[in-house]
């Protein structure tokens, strides 16, 4: 009887244990926490690109003219090796105006960080666009 | 003996308590993490830097447009536009920009046209705006106030070559915002009896750029006497300015 007792317990300590080694394990193996840190740094580089091309109405520009091709290279000398980068530019009415795509590298299967950017032309005629900047690391 | 009993069960419902509170700090600290990663004040200031940029070219296309001959309320039109655009843009909280147009003489709408001529022409606006944005993590006020001004300066200096022709030097400077500027369209004008006259080869029409904003013209005008130089700029922005000057006898 005695013997039995001390059995159960033995049993009941290791379950115990168990439990609580499990929550262990379980807490280890929780997605860990994506790193901002990371994602800011991206984010901020597509922002001070498009900034950078801004600042002289370059990027009014070329949007103006449609020249999406002149767009995709001056944003990758902009950005660093390693980034790639689709963007889509929206007109005032939330439609998509560029006809084609521009991007560097296929985004998919990437962490993808998204800027959202304003811009305004110097043209005569102003026009508003919203640019969609979706960044990743892919070195 | 009844409680020694049941030493088991509670040392298994505090192994569940302590697993359970185990794992609740660490959701408890993801969700934490998850927060703070949201708030991102560089987002805030890029977005704040690209309103303020597009309120300047916004201004800058209204400019080139009244000076060259467009409708003067067309820059209160533009900015109420672009204000609109952007209140929409910003998806973290309410976000608010106001303009207003500067009335202080010389400007009136905010703009400021003076082709004179002294030898000085100036295409300028002027617009104040308040940027409000008041989101869940931030609020923002941010004042501030775009300029733009396009200058000309002009002196000329004719000498006679002989009684019907006359050598003509004109000195011309661009200025954005006060600094040097380069032109993208400069035409040079003269004008003799009260007709104005357009120097082109065959008056040995020649254009130095000095490549820091200063432009010296010459050429020989077929006339004994000059009244005045015009000379009529379009920048690099597209922004037109004129100014007429006296030509001086030397």
């Amino acid at each position: 009887m005695f013997d039995q007792k001390g059995q159960i317990r033995i049993i009941e300590s290791f379950l115990a244990i168990a439990v609580i080694f499990s929550a262990v394990l379980i807490s280890f193996t929780f997605p860990s926490l994506p790193d901002f840190s990371k994602q800011k740094t991206l984010a901020s580089l597509g922002s001070q690109a498009l900034i950078k091309l801004d600042t002289n109405g370059t990027l009014g520009n070329l949007i103006l003219q449609r020249d999406w091709t002149s767009l995709k290279t001056a944003l990758d000398i902009q950005l660093p090796i390693g980034v790639s980068f689709n963007l889509t530019v929206f007109d005032e009415a939330d439609n998509a105006v560029n006809s084609e795509v521009v991007q560097n590298s296929n985004l998919l299967g990437q962490e993808v960080v998204s800027v959202q950017y304003v811009c305004a032309t110097r043209s005569q005629a102003v026009e508003f666009f919203a640019i969609r900047l979706q960044l990743a690391w892919t070195g | 003996m009844r409680r020694n009993g049941n030493s088991g069960q509670i040392l298994l419902i505090a192994a569940f308590i302590m697993a359970s509170l185990l794992l609740s700090a660490q959701l408890y600290i993801l969700e934490v993490g998850k927060i703070s990663g949201d708030t991102n004040s560089d987002a805030l200031n890029d977005f704040l830097l690209s309103v303020k940029l597009g309120s300047r070219h916004v201004i800058i296309g209204s400019l080139a447009n009244i000076s060259n001959g467009g409708t003067r309320n067309i820059l209160e039109q533009n900015l109420r536009e672009w204000t609109e655009f952007i209140g929409s843009q910003y998806l973290h909280g309410k976000n608010t920009v106001n303009f207003t147009l500067e009335e202080t003489t010389p400007y009136s709408s905010g703009t400021w046209l003076s082709w004179g001529t002294n030898g000085y022409g100036v295409s300028s606006a002027y617009a104040d705006f308040a940027h409000s944005l008041a989101g869940r993590e931030t609020n923002v006020d941010l004042a501030y106030s775009v300029n733009v001004t396009t200058a000309l300066l002009i002196a000329s200096v004719n000498r006679r070559l002989n009684e019907t022709a006359r050598q003509v030097n004109l000195t011309m400077n661009v200025l954005n915002e006060a600094y040097p500027a380069l032109a993208k369209q400069i035409t040079v004008y003269y004008r003799v009896s009260g007709t104005w006259l357009i120097p082109d080869f065959a008056n040995g029409y020649t254009l130095q750029d000095y490549g820091n904003g200063t432009y010296v013209a010459s050429f020989t005008a077929i006339a004994p006497l000059i009244d005045e130089v015009s000379v009529h700029v379009i920048d690099c922005r597209g922004i037109y300015v004129q100014a007429n000057a006296t030509s001086t006898e030397i």
